[in-house]
This record gives C-alpha cells, structure tokens and sequence, in this order.
C-alpha cells in the first residue's frame, strides 16, 4: 500500500476523491469545470422558448395546479417559484421538513408562502422516525441526513402521482453544476436511478429498514411510506416528468440570492457558518453546512468551503488561490451544530468519532503515530487528528513509521 | 425478418459508467449495478459492455454506498452478470485470448473486439474456432475525414490505413459474427446516425449489424430502422438521461409500426 495521492482539478478546488464523480481531463481540468464552461456558449434564448413550448403542454385547462415545486425555502426556491409565477403558472409547492430548519431558514419559508401567494404542502414525518432514521444512517452510510435526501427526491413525486399534477420543476442539476455528470446538450431530466444512485447513496427504504434491524433501532415499514418511490407503472400513467430550470435558463446562484433579498424579502444568515464563508446557502437545514457536510470531510477528505469556493471559483468571484485559503481555513472543522445533533439522537462524541471513522477513504487518509493525515490542496501532509478507530480496522490504511 | 434489436451501451471507464463525446470527453454518470437493474425492468434486449479506461484501474471512489466499491473489471463483469437477465455483450481492451477465456467463463455471451481485428486477427479466429462466431463480435469505430471513411483504433487514437473494401474482405475472411459500427464524429453530439455509412456496411455484409453513435431521441432510433436489413440499434448516452427512455422508445417506435422486438 502506497501513501495516498489526492488530484486536484488545476482551475477550481475539487479534488478527485470527490463525492459527486468527477474527471480529469488530460490537461488536469475537472468535467465540472468543462461543464460550466459550456454556459457561455449555449443559446439561452432559445432554450427559454424550449422552456416556454414545454410548460404550454402542462398548463392545466380547468384551473387546476400546473406543476409542482419541491422547495426548501433557500433562494433556489425562491428564484424557482419567481420564475414560475412569470409564466402565470399555478404550482404546487411542496417542502419536506427535515426537522433541521436554521431559525433563518424557517423565516424564509415561512415568507416564502406569504410572498408568492401559492398552495404549499409542508409535510413532516414522525419526529421519532426522523431521530431513528437520523442514527441508523450515520452509522450505515455515515450520513445523518440520509432521510432529508430521500424525503426530497421521493414525497413531491408521491404528490404528483397522487395528486396528478405531471410536471416537476427542479432547480439545479447539483451533481452537473458541481462536477459535470451531464452536458448541457443532455436536457437531462429527474430518473428512479439517478434519485436512488446518487441522491440515496444506494439505499432505499427495505435497506434503511433491514439495518435499523441490524442495529436494534427498529423502524417500521409504516414509518417510511414518504420514502417509498412510486412504481414505474404510476409514473407513465400520470406522465410524471421531471425538469430542471437549470437546463433552460442560466442558472446563476449567485446573482438569486441578493434579487431575492431585493424583490422578497430574503434572508441571509445572521450568523455565519463555520465550515463555509457563504451565507445564504444551505440554510434549511443546519447540519447541511455543518456536521453532515464534515462527514463529507470525513470520508473524502474535503468539505463544503471546497465546493462553494469550486463555484465561485468558475463564476468568476473569486480567485484559485482564495479558494484555497478558503479550503485550508474550513474543510476539517468540526462544526458546533454537532452538539445539537448528539443531543437530538443521544450519543456521545466518543461514539461519534468512531463511527465516523469507518467510513475514511484509504485513497486519502493514511495513519502516522495513531493520527489521521492527508496531503492537502497545497500539497502540504497534515495531521487531523486522533485515530477513533480499533486495531484491528486500521489495516486498510497505508501506516507510515 | 429479424426484428430489429434496441441496444444500450454502457461505456465504463475507471469503475464508473461514463457520457461518452466523441470517444475525448467523458462524464461520470455513476455506478454499473443500479444501471443494470433499471435495464432488468425494463426487459432490454441486449446488452453492450465497453471498457474504455485508458490506465486499467477501476475503483468507484466510495466508502460510503450500498453497492459494494469496486477496484476491478472482472469484479464488474462479475456483479454485471449476476444482475444481468439479458444476452450481454462485453469488450474494450482486450488483447489475448485468455481474457477472451475469462470473460466468457465469467458471463459474457459475446465479445467485443476492435483493436485486435488490426493488430492480431489470428486471435479472433482462435476465439471463433472455440466458440462460433456468433460469440464474437467487431466493433469498428470509424471517422468520415474529407469524404473519406477512415477506421480507428485503440479508443479511437490510432488511425488505420485499411480502407472500406479491405475491411469488408477482411470481416468475411476472419468470420466475425456481428459487426457493431460506432461513429466518433458523432459520439455524444446527439447529431444522429451516420445513415449513409450504416447502409454501406449493412448493404455489403450478409452479418448482423448494430449502429451506434449520434442519438438524441426516439426519432434517431427510426430512421435508422428503416435502413433495410439492420439488425440493431444501440445508443450508449440517451438511456441516460430522461426516465423510462428505453420503454417509452420501444413503445413509440412500435406505435409507429417499426419492426422492434
């Protein structure tokens, strides 16, 4: 076994280790840059008018909803349920509540019904499933969040089938935006697999249900019928379809925020965030700037200050040795909303660490003296702490003497 | 008539399956097995297996999802046909009979070859003697450069100096059992097939023959099906991209009283 090497993309911060796939091309730049870079010489006039050809066939004739909106009440959505409003749609907005709102975050939802005048879903699983699914999913993917995702990427197309409301307005593609799974040439549209690939990491709720088993944390399979996707047969009857704006017009997250702010009444976030400089993303959920995303520090090695410096990196705000500084002064810190978490779910920290351990990528970490280390972004090895792990589990990792 | 076969075709590079465009620019759309199950519910009918890598590593990166991390392509081959319910074509790479060996024994029914046809026939006509020339099947992958049709291979950097009769006289003297044409030019590009060069190679071959390379939609699909006496159409990116897109292809393309199976 050698000592980890990480690759980085050479014009923004992503490295290869990534959790959403990415690819170097022969000159060491990554599908995400390649991706974005095609922004510039898309027709975006032509694709408002594709976009325009393509709500026609969903207007609804008997002033019924037209389509459905899957928000958290983030400027995305807002920018979303405007963009949708221009056109005279009537949507149906509907929130999964992951039981994490920022005080902010539940301030913009709520502001967000009063601003846009439309019907809105705001659905809540049992608090006592969310906890349950909350350790069982740390502990078999080591992501806490593992719900969050499956509650936003099944229940509003349960609503559809079950309200008949065909069209789905998404936002962003996230995994094109960041990486560049897709080109811009794809249109690609809301699939079973990729919700159940990239968005559940795999697992669906018989797994979330199998291993809550394993683990003497029973969940019941009446617990999890938001996270139950509807069957192929139930999609093609209604024609469920979903779409991303981000296709159709240029998506650019860093001018929603401040319009938001102007036309709506948006809010940042009064205080910032430790593992990101940015304060008007992710404000939905508290853990999704903090201990979720450091579990993403855990397991690859890099953190959110990485992929928002990425972005802001590729829209021309700010420099690759900026993002760097960002990357270095950020990704590894433990966020204090770690301490709401071991509380909402009652473990301890100890426990914490060692099972967060298991999920460390031997491509990027290695051990030194009983310490975690990774070479950085600047090339430089650093230590990142102590080793929670058993004896007998380190041996997947390069030791150095 | 044969009815014609509609064909995906899973290009997988490093452990992952990949957006191909013009066999240069690759995008990772994610992992094999999730794919396959999709492909099994859909009751495909056939399937086709490229590995493109460059470097012969494969790793699919996570530590953290259901579909255990995979460091091989024989590991893929393997958790493939475990999952595949479907005739499954697999190739990219090879360049002796004992991965021809390995890969048959580990579930594939046909395979895939493309630089060896230029660099060592002799070992596909060993394959053939072993097992019949339907197991075997050549992947040509070909450019139109100044009205001239020019053959490529090893993923499509290596320009080759036979022209399209000595190909032809070729296929027929080495006996290969199907031909796959795949278009560099309009890999990715959702321009369409290549109809003109499809009909040449299906008008001078008594063989099957599957084109690929150029789709965007359903509509690509027919009018290669009106090609007289093609026998398959295979697309890599578009069953990619929208959701229930290879039956709601069939589906469309029967409406439309096209000779699918």
């Amino acid at each position: 076994m050698n000592k980890p090497i990480i690759k980085y993309c050479k014009s923004c911060t992503t490295p290869i280790s990534s959790a959403v796939p990415i690819e170097l091309d022969n000159s060491g730049i990554c599908s995400g840059c390649i991706t974005a870079s095609e922004r510039s010489d898309i027709n975006w006039e032509r694709r408002k008018m594709l976009f325009e050809n393509l709500i026609d066939d969903y207007k609804s004739n008997d002033n019924y909803y037209d389509c459905i909106i899957p928000v958290s009440g983030g400027k995305d959505s807002y920018w979303q349920i405007h963009k949708i409003k221009e056109y005279g749609l009537n949507p149906l907005l509907v929130t999964y509540h992951q039981n994490n709102y920022t005080e902010t975050g539940m301030e913009n939802l709520i502001n967000m019904r009063d601003v846009f005048n439309s019907d809105h879903i705001f659905f809540t699983s049992s608090i006592n499933a969310i906890k349950k699914m909350n350790r069982v999913c740390q502990r078999l993917m080591g992501d806490m969040n593992w719900h969050c995702h499956a509650g936003i990427l099944t229940y509003p197309i349960r609503v559809a089938v079950e309200k008949n409301i065909p069209l789905i307005i998404w936002g962003e593609h996230g995994f094109m935006d960041l990486g560049g799974m897709h080109s811009y040439k794809d249109f690609v549209e809301f699939t079973y697999r990729f919700r159940l690939e990239h968005g559940l990491r795999g697992y669906e709720w018989f797994d979330i249900m199998e291993a809550s088993r394993d683990y003497d944390d029973e969940i019941e399979e009446r617990e999890l019928i938001p996270y139950k996707y509807p069957t192929d047969e139930q999609i093609e009857k209604i024609g469920v379809r979903g779409v991303y704006l981000s296709n159709f017009f240029k998506w650019e997250a860093n001018e929603h925020g401040p319009l938001m702010v102007k036309k709506y009444n948006f809010k940042e976030s009064k205080d910032s965030f430790e593992r990101t400089y940015r304060k008007m993303s992710n404000l939905d959920d508290m853990h999704e700037n903090g201990i979720h995303d450091y579990m993403k520090w855990i397991k690859f090695g890099y953190g959110r200050a990485t992929d928002h410096s990425t972005k802001d990196i590729r829209a021309g705000k700010m420099t690759r040795d900026q993002g760097i500084d960002e990357v270095l002064n950020r990704d590894h810190i433990k966020s204090k909303d770690l301490k709401r978490w071991l509380a909402y779910v009652g473990w301890t920290e100890d426990y914490f660490d060692a099972e967060a351990d298991k999920f460390r990528d031997p491509k990027v970490w290695w051990i030194k003296g009983g310490r975690w280390f990774k070479s950085d972004i600047d090339g430089i090895e650093r230590d990142y702490g102590k080793v929670h792990l058993n004896l007998s589990c380190t041996q997947n990792y390069y030791v150095e003497a | 008539m044969n009815k014609i076969r509609l064909i995906p075709v899973i290009f997988i590079k490093n452990g992952f399956i990949v957006r191909s465009e013009k066999f240069i620019q690759h995008k990772k759309i994610g992992n094999v097995v999730n794919q396959i199950r999709r492909y099994n519910q859909w009751d495909v009918d056939e399937l086709i297996f490229i590995d493109i890598s460059r470097e012969k590593f494969h790793d699919s990166m996570r530590t953290d999802h259901k579909i255990e991390r995979v460091n091989s392509i024989d590991q893929i081959l393997n958790s493939v046909s475990n999952e595949c319910f479907m005739p499954l074509a697999f190739g990219g790479g090879i360049r002796d009979l004992e991965t021809i060996k390995r890969y048959i024994k580990n579930g594939a029914d046909k395979i895939i070859v493309n630089t060896l046809f230029f660099e060592n026939p002799n070992i596909i006509e060993k394959a053939i003697e072993i097992y019949g020339s339907q197991a075997i099947v050549l992947s040509l992958d070909f450019k139109v450069e100044i009205k001239k049709l020019c053959f490529y291979s090893n993923n499509g950097k290596k320009k080759e100096k036979e022209n399209f009769e000595d190909i032809i006289k070729r296929i027929t003297n080495i006996g290969v059992g199907e031909l796959l044409l795949n278009s560099i030019d309009k890999d990715g590009t959702g321009e369409g097939y290549d109809i003109e060069v499809i009909k040449m190679f299906v008008d001078s071959l008594p063989i099957p023959v599957t084109a690929c390379g150029g789709a965007i939609s359903y509509y690509d699909f027919e009018q290669v099906a009106l090609i007289k006496n093609i026998s398959g159409i295979a697309a890599g990116n578009l069953f990619h991209f929208t959701e229930n897109a290879y039956p709601n292809s069939k589906r469309k393309l029967k409406e439309k009283k096209l000779n699918f199976r």
